[in-house]
């Protein structure tokens, strides 16, 4: 136990004390301010640039839609006017007006050019040709205001009084969402799908970048050969299992010193916020029960165990950076995969894929704490899906110290597949 | 029979493409200083890591200090150093020499002590310098190996086994270990070391053992080995170029089997049969002024070259320290 104990700490101090880890542990919490903070600003931004009235309007109504649509991006008749520019011009000579401006837009000048012509007053269609199409929430507005003016000339046009018309139809519905869990109101739908997403990327990454370290540790000890006196003094097994348990707690103590930061931060995001010009992040932080918190860090530890117990065997099988960076390709592959689903997790939460991946060894310790903020998960899933990360972490343990007692002290050529099976069953 | 340190039976281990030792059996007394001998690639590494149960035997069994060899309790009356030597590079020397104590089982002040009093000793620690503040990384070579021989030793073993502790160390690291190694017997441990230099095995062991290409070719105590292969060299030292007369002599197959010149005299095989006085008798007859006639027992380079045959002797092999 003494000795288990040695490897353990030599392998935690010998980490704890490198630059390395120091850097890492002061970054972290500012990649984590900026996954906090991108919300907020992200929401700031929600509305409208103001790029939306920098257009040419083109109109061939005939009815002087454009007018009235260049009020409306501009803030409507109490606004500023915008900067909008409305070219009245007849159906017949749409073309040379369209390239004039579509030069303009070139020119940099406006963002775009909107058509409006008969089809739009029925109600059928409208063209925008622009730079800043994928601004989605400057099309929005383009599109909300062409919607509003057709449908305030309609109303006119049956006799409705064009101020009652305007009121009518002044609609400005601020449409938010907010997650319902058992518990009760979980914070907005925005927040809780960023906050799955930071949760399952610090899994990955940390499972993904101590995974690493655990491989580099057994390939350094193998390419110093210190291997075969640690070898004489301890147990494979205990080598493995100190080195294992030693940088997973490297990483445990980054994640907890990463999650203080953070949330000295979050208590201070006010000022910084304001700072930054945006607003208060909205909805707030998903409150996180005491016990999700515990389970999150048993994936954590769980499925670092999976993965570096794959890692170590893998190092035990090579020689050299380079062919270390082939044979871990499958294992990063393994872990890489769960990632990959990450999108179709967080938009359907409960679809055959992510209860699958939810609950398969390799993926579950990502893939599962995703589910879990986005969506509820019946208690049984998270126990089915800890359990089988518990029996794949005994199973890629138990696989790694074979292949890791052979392999330690097995210089030259790098083992075949048959040849490692052998080790395992040798073992 | 004195007590047994390693007793092995019989071991042998088989790999895919060759056979690195095939039925091996050796008895190494308590407190004794014991050389295992052989050219490159003779099953010595091999052999000392089934000792170790690094590596499992095929077959056969191995008693270490009155255990079975696979008795987790040995490792920490056993100190090693093994032929692949490395330590971590990024790591202060003395943290390291704490791990490798600690993995033997010692602690604290105590493992403090023994330390600092090591790195005096094999003078890593002196007035100006301390090494054991310095990364490994920063130490020369012959320093790294000092300090994996403290690492070795640390715990202050009954059973020292080295893998050619001599290889890559310049005389004055080599006289320190030689030293050591005979301060360990004057402490009654026993100290089995490999090696394919033979002059340091002369001069340090008491027992030896050569194996070539796996198997044993003779074991036993230095001086009964040396014993059982002598009587039959003459050292002959002639005034001059041996005469016509002389060399008949020395041609004469009844009573010379070999003869080498080694330039300031010849070594001198016996033929069967053949006695000293006969041939000191014959090369007076034959009017040799002798200025040396002596019976020696042959070197144990000269066994081993005459054991092991120097088709087994690979590159590299030297006869002298």
């Amino acid at each position: 136990m003494n000795k288990l104990f040695a490897v353990i700490r030599r392998e935690y101090l010998e980490r704890v004390r490198s630059r390395w880890f120091l850097i890492a542990t002061l970054f972290g919490p500012v990649f984590f301010g900026l996954l906090m903070f991108l919300p907020a600003l992200i929401s700031s931004r929600e509305k409208a640039s103001g790029d939306a009235s920098k257009i040419i309007i083109i109109d061939a109504t005939g009815v002087a839609l454009g007018d009235r649509v260049a009020a409306q991006l501009g803030g409507g008749l109490s606004g500023t006017g915008g900067q909008s520019k409305v070219q009245t011009v007849r159906a017949d000579s749409l073309a040379p007006a369209e390239s004039l401006a579509t030069k303009a837009v070139i020119r940099e000048e406006f963002k775009g050019y909107l058509v409006l012509d008969s089809g739009t007053v029925a109600g059928h269609r409208a063209r925008y040709s622009g730079s800043n199409t994928t601004a989605i929430f400057d099309m929005q507005q383009i599109d909300r205001a062409i919607q509003h003016e057709v449908l305030g000339m309609r109303l006119e046009k049956s006799g409705i009084d064009p101020d009652l018309s305007r009121e009518l139809t002044s609609l400005n519905v601020n449409f938010t969402t907010e997650r319902l869990t058992k518990r009760g109101r979980g914070g907005s739908g925005n927040v809780s799908l960023f906050f799955g997403l930071a949760v399952a990327m610090l899994l990955y990454m940390t499972i993904f970048i101590y995974g690493l370290n655990v491989l580099r540790g057994v390939l350094e000890e193998k390419q110093t050969r210190v291997a075969e006196v640690v070898i004489a003094s301890v147990s494979s097994t205990k080598l493995l299992l100190g080195k294992v348990i030693g940088v997973g707690a490297v990483g445990f103590t980054q994640l907890v010193l990463w999650m203080g930061m953070s949330f000295v931060m979050w208590k201070v995001r006010a000022p910084i916020l304001a700072k930054m010009g945006a607003p208060q992040m909205p909805g707030g932080f998903p409150d996180i029960s005491l016990a999700t918190g515990l389970i999150l860090l048993a994936f954590f530890v769980l499925g670092f165990m999976f993965y570096a117990g794959l890692f170590a065997a893998v190092g035990a099988t090579v020689n050299s950076e380079q062919e270390a960076q082939q044979a871990q390709m499958p294992v990063v592959l393994l872990l890489v995969c769960s990632v990959m689903f990450v999108q179709n997790v967080l938009l359907t939460p409960d679809s055959a894929l992510s209860r699958t991946l939810s609950l398969m060894p390799f993926s579950a310790p990502i893939v599962m704490p995703l589910r879990m903020t986005v969506a509820p998960v019946p208690a049984l899933d998270i126990a089915m899906a800890l359990l089988s990360v518990a029996l794949g972490a005994i199973f890629t343990t138990w696989l790694a110290s074979r292949i890791y007692r052979v392999g330690l002290l097995m210089y030259g050529k790098r083992p075949s597949f048959g040849e490692i099976l052998k080790w395992v069953r040798q073992g | 029979m004195p007590e047994l340190a390693i007793e092995v039976r019989d071991i042998a281990k088989r790999y895919d493409h060759h056979v690195a030792v095939r039925s091996l059996s050796l008895n190494v007394p308590k407190g004794a200083v014991y050389g295992l001998l052989g050219p490159n690639g003779a099953g010595k590494t091999t052999t000392i890591r089934m000792l170790l149960n690094i590596i499992a035997p095929d077959s056969g069994s191995v008693r270490i200090l009155g255990s079975p060899h696979n008795d987790p309790k040995l490792v920490d009356r056993i100190g090693y150093l093994p032929e692949e030597r490395g330590l971590y590079r990024k790591m202060q020397v003395h943290r390291v020499l704490r791990f490798l104590g600690e993995l033997k089982g010692l602690r604290g002040a105590d493992l403090d002590r023994r330390i600092d009093s090591w790195l005096d000793r094999l003078q890593l620690r002196t007035n100006g310098q301390d090494w054991g503040k310095a990364k490994v990384d920063e130490l020369s070579r012959g320093m790294q190996q000092k300090v994996q021989f403290i690492g070795a030793l640390l715990h202050d073993p009954e059973l020292v086994i080295l893998d050619e502790p001599f290889s890559g160390l310049d005389p004055i690291n080599a006289q320190a270990l030689k030293d050591t190694v005979v301060d360990l017997k004057r402490q009654n441990r026993t100290v089995i070391f490999s090696t394919h230099i033979m002059d340091n095995a002369e001069r340090l062991c008491d027992s030896v053992c050569i194996i070539a290409q796996g198997e044993k070719v003779l074991d036993g105590g230095v001086a009964e080995v040396r014993e059982a292969h002598g009587g039959r060299m003459v050292a002959l030292g002639l005034e001059g170029a041996p005469t016509s007369a002389v060399q008949l002599v020395l041609n004469n197959r009844a009573l010379v089997a070999r003869a080498d010149d080694s330039n300031r005299y010849l070594e001198i095989e016996l033929a069967a049969g053949a006695r000293a006085p006969d041939l000191l008798t014959a090369l007076v007859n034959a009017g040799a002024s002798i200025e040396r006639f002596e019976l020696v027992r042959p070197s144990l380079h000269r066994i081993f070259l005459e054991k092991v045959g120097a088709t087994h002797v690979e590159d590299g092999m030297s006869g002298q320290g």
